[in-house]
């Protein structure tokens, strides 16, 4: 009795060529400590099989849909594939996405969503004090809003929307590139809004699509600009607030200083919290940043206030910011996140954080490494970062193993039952998200959610994923096409169920479970 | 089950299938350990993830400073009215939305620690919780949660002794030892697809060969049958997940009942003596508000929690802790509301607390008594404090404090915070 998926039981052959490369490398160096400096060595040797087809598919997706399926079976490799997936998914970050005609509302422009916020705002005002309003009734068309919005439910459309283009995007090749739908989840997370935050609410699609997704394969400096620059993130980290103390005081309000935004930008956003920066630092950094606000009436809903920016001296980990002559206003803060964006901490910990995402929950230094080169030298360019790490033998390991996060497996059961059209098996998809600790969008410090074994993997946590699977794929129809792909244990334990009732327990297998 | 799935189950795992065979599934501790748990208490953390302002709940009325330096968002000096802090004594006051834990602190069983904290200085959440809760200030290295280890001490060390309500997998509880983990709000009334038996059997020939998976299911299938028939209630068994997505965590009431679900199970499984409630929502950096508002709201929820976790954990060794991973600034920014500061308020609350005062140095808030002239200086570790509990309670000896917290020192400027 094996659990070993049967092309797994041995190593496949390409990998265990390369582990001669590798020794071979390791040999020719003589020294351990080149392994990690010199240039991890691309695999020249393509991996082959179901293995590599069923990895590069539920990793660069959420998982296989037949047409992934058929897909990636007329690429000679699996890597050519996803090299494929990786340019197509940057050519879809450029186009406009494929909303459902019922969730365009939340790729408004920025005057409009303010507009809704506003016009809630007042009719919530108008409604006679002591009226109870029943708020389940949006509640129960979550996922169906053909029917007009009523003003005093905008904001919370506005995130049930949003929730249901991730679900949308994640679950159907149709409506979104699937890798892209990926990258915009890793984004989303490291530049975590709140979606329950009051003024965030009706933001929280727009961010997903013209920060992340838009941004998603792009330059890395651009994405922590679209995103500090954007309503929902000024709100959620209060940056729309924080002005200079003396303007706060010229003012009606005794506004000032805010650390907010200033220290997560630092320690999440870009450098890591062991990236050089003291608390100096992040004062310095949040006096750069004052006047930086929103402006419901620009298009870009952003606006730089002079009058309310801190002129003064100022310097950030050793570089001096000269007083701000009109002339630099806006442009300070811009140099300062670039140079942020732009710093080796920074270049390390994204390379590792999208390495823990697509590779390994300790991905292998060396990867990490190559990819933070890369960062460096192609100017925080994510698409080639990514390309190092696709076309590494890491990323083809099977030693290398991920266990799913609850939304990662809410989205690959309903690729995985084909139900991608089915707003009750969203509904299903979400209710699962949500009680096991991962809802859509709604983790509320900004350190986004964690993706790694340790946190998901736990006795109660399972169990919730077998409810979910067996629940949401009850008479469902068989796919024999996955069979292929799925241990001899497996296939022996789904085969004694009743036909109707296979698919769940293909859910619940570890080759799924797992990814 | 078969002959073949059996065999590799470890020990432990088919301890737990024996007691699910027995149908006995309720009631693993109490025939076990009702003699043995007598003699000593329990412990529960309530860990305040975000920094809460303890200068709001705790107020220091006595030092002018105070007023002058949060001139919006300070609590008024007490006058006897609900609208101001409620005198302690001539130093402190307890914020007016806390009024219930006021008869606890007249009774004698509710202590406040006011300058405690991670000797670690950073101001990062993230790294603060998890100096925390692995119980190693300053060191990020992959660590064991302190709970985690300490429940290999408790009893005879087989079994689960600690529980978390509410979180998936909180750090603090993470570890090689098992642990009951118990979902937030309602959805741990629910005892799921996996307490039948049929069900059970065919998902564990799904995993035949893969130990860990095969035990980690049966392990979560016993504790959520357990858990489910101990807090089984007619009205909490009518909800259904939408309405989760509404009232479940993050709402006012969400640690209440969590706490609520944590007494019932201490209660009923009385060889659980650790256990864990988290809430988040406390990283006020604007509006907090005051006597009313944001953070009075949270505190009166805290409150309410506190009064259920005084209702089941009464015996004359247990204790409740409240604790965050760091302070916040002394002085309002300029957004009415307080940044990452350092040291803050732990509170203690139990019978053996030598209660109706406050504990250790204080030096009121002139700027040259602060750190970094800005926030509450840390002059008590927080391990001190926790291991004055773990010793009063649970009757941890200096040595096994040792291996819980690793290079910690004693602080015997605190001896005295439980009675003898």
């Amino acid at each position: 009795m094996t659990q070993t998926p049967r092309f797994m039981r041995n190593r496949p052959l390409w990998l265990v060529l390369e582990s001669f490369l590798l020794l071979f490398l390791w040999g020719c160096a003589q020294s351990p400590q080149s392994l990690r400096t010199t240039s991890l060595p691309v695999s020249h040797i393509e991996p082959q099989g179901p293995a590599a087809e069923w990895r590069a598919m539920n990793r660069l997706s959420y998982g296989p849909t037949p047409t992934l399926m058929a897909d990636i079976k007329s690429h000679a490799h699996p890597k050519d594939w996803a090299l494929k997936q990786l340019d197509a998914a940057r050519k879809a970050s450029q186009e406009a996405p494929k909303l459902p005609l019922d969730l365009t509302s939340i790729n408004d422009s920025l005057p409009r969503i303010f507009e809704g916020a506003r016009h809630e705002r007042e009719a919530r005002a108008a409604v006679p004090a002591g009226t109870r309003l029943n708020e389940l009734v949006a509640n129960e068309r979550r996922f169906n809003f053909q029917e007009h919005t009523e003003a005093l439910f905008y904001n919370r459309t506005q995130v049930n929307k949003a929730v249901a283009w991730r679900l949308a995007s994640c679950s159907s090749d149709n409506v979104e590139q699937p890798l892209l739908a990926r990258m915009t989840e890793f984004w989303f997370n490291h530049f975590n809004v709140y979606q329950q935050k009051g003024s965030v609410r009706p933001f929280t699609g727009h961010y997903a699509i013209n920060v992340a997704r838009a941004h998603a394969l792009g330059k890395f400096e651009d994405l922590v600009l679209a995103s500090a620059k954007h309503p929902a993130m000024l709100y959620y980290l209060d940056q729309w607030l924080s002005v200079s103390p003396q303007a706060g005081r010229a003012g009606q309000n005794s506004r000032g200083l805010n650390e907010n935004y200033a220290r997560e930008l630092m320690e999440l956003h870009t450098l890591g919290v062991r990236g050089g920066y003291t608390q100096e630092d992040v004062r310095e950094l949040a006096r750069v940043l004052t006047g930086w606000t929103v402006a419901p009436r620009s298009q870009d809903g952003f606006q730089f206030v002079m009058r309310l920016h801190d002129s003064g001296n100022k310097t950030i980990m050793g570089q001096s910011i000269p007083s701000s002559a009109q002339f630099m206003g806006v442009k300070e803060g811009e140099q300062a996140i670039r140079f942020l964006a732009n710093h080796p901490a920074t270049a390390q910990r994204v390379s590792l954080r999208l390495a823990e995402y697509f590779v390994a929950d300790l991905p292998p230094e060396a990867l990490v490494d190559q990819m933070a080169k890369t960062f460096l030298a192609t100017g925080g360019d994510i698409y080639q970062v990514m390309k190092v790490m696709l076309s590494s033998a890491a990323f083809w390991d099977p030693e290398n193993k991920l266990y799913r996060t609850p939304y990662d497996f809410a989205c690959a059961s309903l690729r995985v039952l084909n139900v991608a059209q089915d707003r009750n098996k969203w509904l299903q998809a979400f209710g699962y998200s949500f009680v096991a600790g991962q809802a859509i969008q709604n983790w509320q410090t900004p350190d986004g959610y964690a993706f790694n074994a340790n946190t998901w993997f736990t006795p109660e946590a399972l169990t919730r994923r077998i409810d979910f699977a067996l629940t949401i794929a009850r008479n469902a129809p068989e796919r024999i096409d996955l069979y292929p792909y799925l241990s001899d244990t497996t296939i022996k334990a789904v085969m004694k169920q009743p036909p109707l009732q296979r698919m769940g327990f293909v859910l619940g297998s570890s080759e799924l479970v797992f990814k | 089950m078969t002959m073949k799935s059996e065999r590799i189950l470890s020990n432990r795992r088919q301890a737990i299938l024996q007691t699910l065979s027995m149908g006995a599934f309720a009631l693993p501790g109490i025939s076990a350990f009702a003699n043995t748990s007598s003699s000593s208490g329990r412990m529960v953390l309530v860990f305040l993830r975000g920094a809460y302002d303890g200068l709001s709940m705790l107020v220091p009325h006595g030092d002018d400073r105070y007023f002058q330096i949060r001139p919006n968002i300070g609590i008024p000096k007490p006058d006897g009215s609900q609208k101001t802090a409620l005198a302690l004594d001539a130093t402190f006051g307890l914020h007016p939305a806390c009024a219930a834990l006021l008869p606890l602190w007249q009774q004698g069983v509710l202590a406040a620690i006011p300058c405690a904290g991670s000797p670690d200085a950073s101001r990062s959440h993230f790294d603060a919780q998890y100096h925390w809760e692995t119980g190693k200030p300053g060191s990020s290295s992959p660590s064991a949660g302190w709970l985690n280890v300490l429940s290999g001490m408790v009893g005879n060390g087989v079994g689960l002794h600690a529980l978390g309500v509410g979180e998936s997998s909180p750090r603090i509880l993470s570890g090689p030892r098992p642990v009951q983990l118990v979902g937030n709000g309602l959805s741990a009334t629910r005892a799921g697809t996996l307490s039948d038996s049929k069900t059970r059997e065919a998902v564990l020939q799904l995993y035949a060969g893969n130990e860990k998976m095969a035990s980690a299911m049966l392990e979560g299938a016993t504790n959520r049958m357990s858990t489910a028939a101990m807090l089984k209630t007619p009205s909490m068994a009518s909800s259904n997940e939408q309405q989760a997505a509404n009232n479940g965590a993050g709402s006012p009431q969400g640690l209440a009942l969590d706490a609520k679900h944590l007494g019932t199970l201490m209660q009923q499984n009385r060889q659980l003596r650790l256990g864990f409630l988290s809430s988040g929502g406390w990283d006020t950096h604007i509006n907090q508000g005051n006597v009313t508002g944001l953070l009075a709201n949270n505190l009166s929820n805290l409150a309410n929690t506190l009064i259920q976790l005084r209702a089941a954990f009464n015996e004359p060794n247990d204790v409740v802790i409240v604790a965050s991973e760091f302070g916040r600034t002394c002085a309002e920014n300029g957004t009415r509301g307080t940044d990452h500061g350092h040291g803050n308020v732990m509170w203690l609350l139990g019978n053996r607390v030598h209660g109706g005062k406050w504990h250790g140095r204080w030096d009121g808030l002139d700027q040259n008594q602060l750190n970094e002239g800005r926030d509450l200086p840390v002059h008590h570790d927080f391990r001190g404090v926790f291991a004055q509990a773990l010793a009063a309670s649970l009757g941890l000896t200096k040595a096994s404090l040792a291996d819980v917290f690793p290079g910690f020192r004693w602080d015997d400027s605190l001896d005295g915070i439980f009675k003898a």
